[in-house]
């Protein structure tokens, strides 16, 4: 049994002027009692859900370019669409033309982000995954990777260190006050703010959802103002989920457009 | 490869909220850390960690200044 399942089950009996309290949700909607093992690793739902994810994206796009033809068939029409948004949208703006090599892997990214934040919607799912902090750090280290990577490979050791730490256009003494910074600030920081930037708005979203939902069934009781208020947190709870699915979206764009921008800084030749 | 076709080319892509939240971040830890140190060092508790915050907020800020405010 999920942790919501659990959570509307407890609380389920619970309403105004019942006598017990109002069952606020707290992060324990977040975790889950592994659901079976394979060999040494417990399997939860996150976990489960993003292996699922993952197949369907794979899916998605096996069946839209494993055939490709010349005239497009529908889904590979919307397959196409996908990777010129990707393309036009966020690598080149960000890398140049040589962003088109980048391609498959914000792609990846992108798409697989976006699907996760998703999963927030599927009935019976309802979770989006990217609120577990694991899976937006694994996205964040492996980019961190490839732009660190890129960075020495571009520019040598010397020159990727300048790359990284030595900002432009300042007067001589003042390079070494701010030099740390910027090192830090571009190697250090980077990856952390990556991942909580994508986690915190998908958990709170999440949050928020669970709150006005609960809320909601809270609130319904033998009165006008229970009623009244039920239907409001009701509202709030469409409300912030049409405001969700634009989040969800929005923010798997950022997270791609964030490393295709780390990516195209990497790129950069040493001024 | 035109280098001029990408937006704001050289000034951390095209995120000014992003780089400067990660500037000020670090600007922060960086002083405040080596302030830190000092503290343990000198044998003081909590004088030098607020001041090398401080100090590493206006030094991240002169950053900020540098990158985006200045006309380029």
């Amino acid at each position: 049994m999920s942790a919501d399942v659990v959570l509307a089950s407890e609380g389920g009996g619970c309403h105004l002027f019942s006598g017990c309290g109002f069952p606020a949700p707290g992060a324990e909607i977040f975790i889950f009692d592994p659901m079976f093992h394979i060999g040494p690793f417990e399997v939860t739902k996150p976990a489960l859900v993003a292996a699922a994810t993952a197949a369907i994206v794979i899916a998605f796009f096996w069946a839209a370019f494993s055939n490709a033809k010349l005239v497009p068939s529908r889904i590979q029409g919307l397959g196409e669409m996908g990777y010129l948004f990707v393309r036009d949208q966020i690598a080149r703006p960000m890398i140049g033309k040589e962003g088109d090599r980048f391609v498959p892997y914000f792609m990846t990214l992108f798409f697989f982000i976006w699907m996760l934040n998703f999963m927030a919607f599927i009935p019976l799912i309802q979770l989006p995954v990217t609120s577990r902090v694991a899976f937006p750090a694994l996205f964040a280290i492996v980019s961190w990777a490839i732009y660190m990577t890129l960075t020495f490979k571009r520019n040598g050791l010397v020159g990727g260190f300048r790359n990284l730490a030595v900002p432009s256009g300042l007067p001589g003494w003042v390079y070494i006050l701010l030099t740390p910074i910027e090192l830090l600030s571009n190697v250090i920081i980077r990856p952390f703010t990556l991942t909580i930037r994508l986690f915190a708005n998908m958990f709170a979203g999440h949050m928020l959802i669970a709150v006005f939902s609960i809320g909601a069934w809270y609130l319904v009781s033998p009165s006008i103002i229970g009623m009244a208020s039920a239907t409001a947190s009701f509202t709030m709870a469409i409300v912030m989920s049409a405001f969700e699915l634009i989040i969800q979206f929005l923010q798997a764009y950022i997270f791609t457009m964030l490393v295709a921008s780390y990516i195209g800084q990497a790129l950069e030749e040493a001024h | 490869m035109d280098k001029d076709t990408r937006p704001e080319a050289g000034s951390g892509g095209s995120n000014p909220g992003v780089t400067i939240t990660s500037l000020l971040l670090s600007g922060m830890l960086f002083y405040g850390g080596l302030g830190w140190l000092v503290d343990r060092w000198v044998g003081t508790e909590r004088v030098f960690l607020p001041i090398g915050i401080v100090l590493g907020l206006v030094a991240a800020l002169y950053l900020v200044y540098v990158r985006f405010g200045r006309d380029q």
